[in-house]
């Protein structure tokens, strides 16, 4: 089993590395001279050849790659064009109302969308498991901002049971954080409760057809215990990895729903750098949701072991 | 069959043609309606595609303003007769914009769903036959499905200008990994059939292997992931338009007219609910096209995708 822990965690680097290349990329291909910029209208071509090389843009690609990646394992993500400040300190300051909400989706998500797709499974072909594909296909379909706006416009404008946009610091109270992330983590849940129930169902509906709930159905075990113990836990690996996967879901969805319930996370702060065009900051802050989404999922992987005790690599 | 026809078959054949009054017909294909009433989710959604996509066509012709002028003195009025949805705060018609933006959403979903189906097939099949292309090929597809997809398009819009065909580059290029990777799954479990083995124990090329038993096989799954990149794209368009880093402002795509509606949205919620509602069904009724393909071409799909 170590063997494979390693094997796996190894199996991350050169993904990370790729990831890595295109973010640094992503700068070097950004169209502007940083030179030129520093050096001012009044300067002449040798000054900007003179800033250029004392920043040491003039090195090869390579050299500035591993230069670059030397900082950041430092922890140095560089400087925001448009605020001067360290996109690292940027990033701190904006991240407690992403992970927030996120962590309040992912919950969410997963307590709507397992029953949900058990029930599904369960009472295949009724109702109920119509009205649960139904809600998947809308889930996938109705974007994160439509939902969002829909909520908003009912459950705040219309019949004002909760704020309308902007987000409360954890440490204000539980109530006030939560009061203000209800709505948003519901637009942004759709597609991942649909994609999380989806994928439960078919996993239920195959693990249901195996001998062993039929033994234990024989040995008098009840409907719920049979559904909740013996199927699910035997699903559980196929629902786990669509759940790790789906992250890259919330990650893209959060940068919309930050928009729409103006919430000033991280998501809010790759559109303000979209517009000012700010590629240090928009580096850093893909570079941090990929490391986070691979990390996240080799977890996952490196889980399967616990859920799964058949699994031996 | 006339008797006189009889007379000619030999003795062999009779029996074969014996076999009708045997067994009663079965009657599998009853022509598209037969095939429509089976599946029911590819008549509604391929009906809804349609309906939008005459729309998209026929916008000048359907009673239309012109989507981009302005009309300062006639700006942010309700919808009724003289602007059917509503104009916004720049007097424009949003039932025109609305109209026109289709367009812009079915030219980007169409586009995205064939250009990232084409090349993922070509990389796909490329991966899942040459082994030394395999592992290299599918750390960079790791790699780039690393980045979740929509900050991917985001980070890419940022290095050009918001133009439609930078749109659906960026878009296609986040989409392409799905798509090779699925081809390779699918490549790599054919390659196994006993007939590949035949026909490379009967001496054929690796190309003709490739066109003639891989890539038929490759269609059908790949249609079915098509619809759904279609729709996929649909959506990251919208999004893409709607933080600015889309479409440039001037086009009337329906991400846009929600952008620009934005900052009203708590006192003229029309101008976002519009364009929101047509999106959703265009969406939607890919999705069920989707489904309805994926049930008739292959219901072993229904859990892979």
């Amino acid at each position: 089993m170590w063997a494979y822990v390693i094997r796996r965690v190894l199996a991350t680097i050169p993904v990370m590395a790729f990831v890595a290349l295109f973010v640094f990329s992503l700068l070097y291909l950004a169209p502007g001279d940083p030179a030129a910029v520093i050096a001012g209208d009044q300067a002449t071509p040798d000054d900007v050849e003179r800033i250029r090389a004392s920043l040491g843009l003039d090195r090869p690609y390579l050299v500035r790659f591993s230069e670059w990646v030397f900082r950041i394992l430092q922890g140095d993500l560089g400087t925001s064009i448009f605020t001067n400040l360290p996109v690292g300190h940027m990033i701190q300051q904006r991240i407690e109302p992403t992970l927030s909400l996120m962590l309040v989706t992912l919950i969410l998500a997963v307590s709507i969308a397992i029953p949900m797709g058990v029930v599904a499974a369960w009472k295949q072909g009724t109702w109920i498991d119509r009205a649960v594909m139904g809600f998947a296909v809308l889930g996938f379909s109705v974007p994160v901002f439509v939902v969002g706006y829909l909520l908003a416009y009912v459950f705040a404008l219309e019949l004002d049971w909760l704020p309308v946009q902007g987000y409360t610091p954890f440490r204000e109270g539980l109530f006030p954080w939560l009061e203000n992330l209800i709505l948003p983590s519901i637009a942004l849940g759709g597609v991942y409760i649909a994609l999380i129930a989806r994928i439960t169902r078919a996993t239920m509906l195959e693990v249901l057809q195996q001998d062993y709930v039929r033994t234990a159905r024989a040995k008098g075990a009840g409907q719920r215990s049979i559904l909740f113990v013996h199927a699910l836990k035997n699903a559980a690996v196929p629902i786990v990895t669509v759940i790790g996967i789906g992250i890259a879901l919330l990650i893209g969805g959060a940068v919309v729903t930050e928009s729409v319930f103006a919430i000033p996370g991280l998501g809010r702060l790759t559109v303000d750098a979209i517009l000012r065009r700010d590629y240090p900051v928009i580096q850093g802050v893909v570079l941090l949701f990929s490391f986070v989404y691979v990390l996240v999922n080799l977890a996952i992987d490196l889980l399967y072991t616990l859920f799964d005790p058949r699994i031996r690599y | 069959m006339p008797d006189g026809a009889s007379v000619a078959i030999p003795p062999g054949l009779a029996i074969a043609q014996a076999m009708p009054d045997v067994l009663p017909p079965i009657r599998a294909r009853r022509g598209l309606w037969g095939f429509l009433r089976r599946y029911p989710t590819i008549a509604i959604g391929g009906g809804l595609l349609l309906l939008m996509l005459l729309m998209a066509v026929f916008a000048p012709f359907l009673w239309t303003k012109d989507p981009t002028s302005l009309a300062p003195a006639l700006r942010t009025r309700e919808p009724g007769a003289q602007f059917w949805f509503g104009s916004d705060m720049l007097g424009r018609d949003v039932y025109s914009r609305v109209l026109y933006g289709a367009r812009v959403s079915l030219l980007v979903g169409f586009s995205v769903a064939i250009c990232a189906s084409a090349i993922g097939l070509a990389i796909g099949l490329f991966a899942g036959f040459i082994r030394l292309a395999d592992s290299i090929v599918m750390r960079v597809m790791d790699g780039m499905m690393s980045i979740p997809p929509i900050l991917l398009a985001i980070a890419l819009m940022a290095l050009t200008r918001g133009s439609v065909q930078n749109v659906i580059l960026a878009i296609t290029i986040a989409e392409i990994p799905r798509v090779t990777r699925l081809v390779r799954g699918v490549v790599l479990s054919l390659r196994e059939q006993p007939y590949v083995d035949a026909a490379v124990a009967s001496g054929t090329g690796t190309l003709m292997i490739m066109w003639r038993h891989i890539l038929p096989n490759t269609l059908a799954p790949l249609t079915v992931q098509a619809t759904y990149i279609c729709a996929a794209a649909m959506i990251t368009e919208a999004i893409l338009s709607f933080i600015g880093a889309g479409t440039p402002p001037i086009i009337p795509s329906w991400g846009n007219i929600m952008a620009e509606g934005r900052a009203l949205w708590q006192v003229k919620p029309y101008i976002v609910f519009f364009p929101a509602i047509f999106l959703s069904v265009t969406v939607l009724a890919v999705n069920l096209l989707g489904d309805g393909l994926r049930d008739a071409i292959d219901p072993r799909l229904a859990k892979k995708l």
